[in-house]
């Protein structure tokens, strides 16, 4: 039973599970074990409702997902795509070079990461210009990653010598 | 403002007195509602999900807590609505006790 209970929580959108999945498992079991003890009949209405209840409950919860904005579903979701993969350094991955990794290679020297930076004040500039803030908001967050890879990319010789 | 669903309502008032996690909540309900009322575990984590998207409770960190056992509170903002909701049922109440009354005569 629980080893049905735990596939179909996978069909729930990632962030939910991350935050809830064991929680749920250690409720179900608690509740399943207690109902068990009332009774045959009781204990088969109760994984009915529970199963059902849990496909019914991943599709609103899909939908949900789909039809919230991502800045009230992140007040208490984590956000999975800034969660640091296996074997990338912490300082790289909190500079923001993690989400780099998801569009493009990681830039290698330090005259790319001044290009890039400048095309974003660039583009910062024409998204003020079209007062399209959203964008201008997003740019600016992307420079100022940008220039923190600068910083430590130039700091990176100074500490091999 | 949307009157609270009744999962929404049980939980808010299970956490009033104090803070409970999951399988509390369940059983507090079923208390609270005279065992009317069983939510499965989907039903309460998708309503806890979406009371945590509000800020109408938050994670409250217990001593003995392990991840499976995460406690739930409620907020000012959460005891507020719950005390709206009340009384509008009380409102409601009082109008309908009038009605059957007046029926009555």
């Amino acid at each position: 039973m629980k080893r049905i209970y735990r596939t179909l929580l996978r069909l729930y959108p990632a962030d939910y599970t991350a935050l809830f999945a064991g929680e749920m498992l250690a409720a179900f079991e608690k509740a399943a074990g207690e109902n068990r003890t009332r009774g045959c009949a009781i204990f088969v209405r109760f994984v009915i409702a529970e199963l059902t209840g849990l496909v019914a409950s991943a599709a609103s919860e899909w939908i949900a997902k789909l039809t919230t904005d991502g800045s009230v579903r992140g007040r208490r979701l984590p956000d999975l795509r800034m969660m640091r993969p296996v074997g990338v350094p912490r300082e790289l991955w909190f500079a923001g070079a993690g989400a780099d990794l998801h569009r493009s290679p990681a830039p290698d020297d330090v005259s790319e990461l001044q290009k890039r930076a400048a095309l974003s004040v660039s583009r910062m500039t024409d998204a003020i210009a079209s007062r399209d803030y959203e964008r201008t908001r997003a740019l600016s967050y992307q420079e100022s990653r940008e220039r923190e890879k600068l910083r430590l990319l130039q700091q990176k010789p100074a500490r091999e010598e | 403002m949307r009157p609270l669903t009744e999962p929404v309502l049980l939980i808010l008032l299970s956490l009033a007195d104090r803070p409970r996690h999951g399988y509390a909540l369940m059983k507090d309900i079923e208390t609270l509602s005279n065992g009317r009322v069983r939510l499965s575990t989907g039903t309460l984590y998708g309503a806890l999900r979406r009371l945590l998207e509000n800020d109408w409770i938050e994670p409250f960190a217990q001593e003995d807590a392990s991840r499976e056992k995460q406690a739930y509170r409620l907020t000012s903002a959460g005891r507020k609505q719950l005390e709206i909701e009340l009384d509008r049922m009380k409102q409601l109440t009082r109008a309908a006790g009038i009605r059957l009354r007046a029926r009555e005569v």
